[in-house]
């Protein structure tokens, strides 16, 4: 079991995942804003 | 005695300014701000063509001239015999031993490095490519005619180079130090291990050709070959000629199998940092079910060990296929086929960073031995003192830790920079409106930004 007193110190990896987040959020809201856009051109 | 630390830094990072996760936020913005000024100021590819051009004659035709040639040939077929001899012959202890430092360090660390700026500088010091030309050499003087081989079966590419590449890390990392010894690989099992591989390879090369198995079978020349592609010098139809640095990677996955080697590259590199650090419980868990399940000690952790660099190169390759089937949903992309080849050398500078980040201090202080006490004494028995240099020390006071975490962070930003750069260069290449290649290289960049706050992860876990 994980000491409570550590939990920090285990979910640190959490803080170096977020960038990778923060940038694949990015593409996933940029490509749909590009498809609707072209949506859009289209109709 | 002093034990051999053949995987991690040495000392424990001191107080760093900002804490180490801020890091890995930094160096994602210098890669988000590198692929916004590459969109903006690099729109037509440059990397296509390497543009090869031949040095000055004179130095051209000398520095691949047959003295040349044989003298270096001749000079790495000695070294592997020192190596081989002193493991075989000389103590067990492996810091004193030359063959440890010598084969695991000095050349499989530093022939990269070296590989990368100036490019393949392996090939001329192969040990086996020596062997193998001079046998053919003789075989011609005697029968009178090329020795036949038989045609290399082409779907196999580098494939067994792949392989061979993860058993070499697996002999040192895994098979090493498995059952909680530290010291790692015991010099008469390297040099073993070393003569082994020399009737492998002499015996692929008979059977198939010196030069075509150097070019995708023979570990170490596809290892370091790879890392040529990034270098300035090049030979060309027996001339040695100059190009772009970067320039010639942009070929060099078009043998199969070449992604799997450098995926294996970056793959055992991570298990490499994470099995000390931030695999480190999950691996002893592993191992405490395999004993549980009625293995001996050595025999489960070394196969906790063996899943988790499976695990690791998955690891890789998942990320980097991810990046690749983004990609393909960018109007006008080629098949998904092409793309994974396209891109896999985009991966090189990445295991270069890994490579450099991961072992440069292991790299200073071990070069101190290998330059000093190990090349007087090589057998570390205490009788010889051949350069007057036996008696001499390491000094780990040479590099604080907070140098070695600040040079592992630069390495791996610049080698995630020319990796996205790389990628810019070949996306431009395949989409002829250069804003759908940068929309294509989203994805790259998160591949690269998931890349570096892994590798950054790693060595904070690593060196806390």
């Amino acid at each position: 079991m994980i000491p409570a007193a550590h939990i920090g110190h285990y979910l640190v990896w959490v803080l170096y995942a977020l960038p990778v987040l923060i940038v694949v959020a990015g593409i996933v809201y940029s490509t749909r804003a590009g498809r609707r856009r072209e949506g859009e051109d289209g109709s | 005695m002093t034990l051999l630390p053949l995987a991690h830094a040495l000392s424990a990072r001191e107080d760093l300014p900002v804490p180490a996760w801020l890091f890995a936020w930094a160096a994602s913005i210098v890669l988000i701000v590198s692929f916004f000024a590459l969109a903006v100021g690099w729109r037509r590819p440059r990397f296509e063509r390497a543009r090869w051009r031949p040095l000055g004659a004179g130095l051209a035709r000398a520095a691949v001239s047959a003295p040349v040639q044989v003298g270096c040939g001749l000079a790495g077929v000695f070294l592997l015999g020192v190596a081989v001899y002193a493991g075989l012959r000389g103590t067990e202890a492996p810091d004193r031993n030359f063959a440890l430092t010598f084969l695991f360090v000095t050349v499989w660390l530093g022939f990269p490095v070296l590989s990368a700026l100036l490019g393949d500088l392996f090939r001329p010091f192969n040990p086996w490519r020596t062997i193998g030309r001079a046998a053919g050499a003789g075989f011609r003087a005697i029968a009178g005619q090329r020795p036949a081989h038989l045609a290399y079966p082409q779907r196999l590419g580098r494939w067994p180079a792949a392989v061979g590449l993860v058993a070499f890390v697996w002999l040192e990392v895994v098979y090493g130090t498995s059952g909680g010894v530290s010291v790692g690989l015991d010099p008469q099992a390297a040099a073993t291990a070393a003569l082994v591989y020399s009737a492998y390879t002499l015996a692929m090369m008979a059977l198939f050709g010196t030069e075509e198995w150097c070019e995708r079978g023979e570990v170490f020349s596809v290892y370091f070959g790879m890392f040529g592609r990034l270098g300035i010098f090049a030979v060309e139809d027996g001339r040695l000629g100059r190009r772009r640095p970067l320039a010639g990677a942009g070929s060099w996955a078009a043998i199969p199998g070449s992604l799997a080697v450098v995926v294996a590259s970056i793959g055992t590199t991570s298990f490499d940092g994470a099995s000390e650090g931030a695999f480190a419980s999950p691996i002893e868990w592993l191992a405490e079910r395999l004993l549980d399940a009625g293995l001996g000690v050595d025999t489960a952790v070394r196969l906790a060990d063996t899943v988790f660099i499976a695990l690791c190169c998955a690891g890789v390759a998942l990320v980097y296929l991810l990046g690749v089937r983004g990609m393909r949903t960018v109007p006008g992309a080629p098949s998904l086929a092409k793309l994974r080849q396209g891109f896999a050398h985009t991966l090189i500078p990445i295991a270069l960073a890994y490579l450099v980040a991961h072992y440069f201090s292991l790299f200073v202080f071990q070069e101190q031995a290998q330059f000093t006490y190990l090349l007087s004494d090589p057998l570390g028995t205490g009788t010889t003192d051949l350069f007057g240099t036996a008696s001499s020390g390491v000094d780990y006071t040479l590099l604080s830790a907070n140098a070695i975490w600040y040079v592992q962070v630069g390495t791996l930003i610049v080698g995630h920079v020319l990796g996205l750069t790389l990628a810019h260069d070949r996306a431009l290449a395949y989409w002829p409106d250069y804003r759908d290649a940068t929309r294509s290289q989203y994805w790259m960049l998160a591949v690269m930004v998931a890349f570096t706050c892994f590798g950054l992860y790693l060595l904070s876990v690593a060196n806390a």
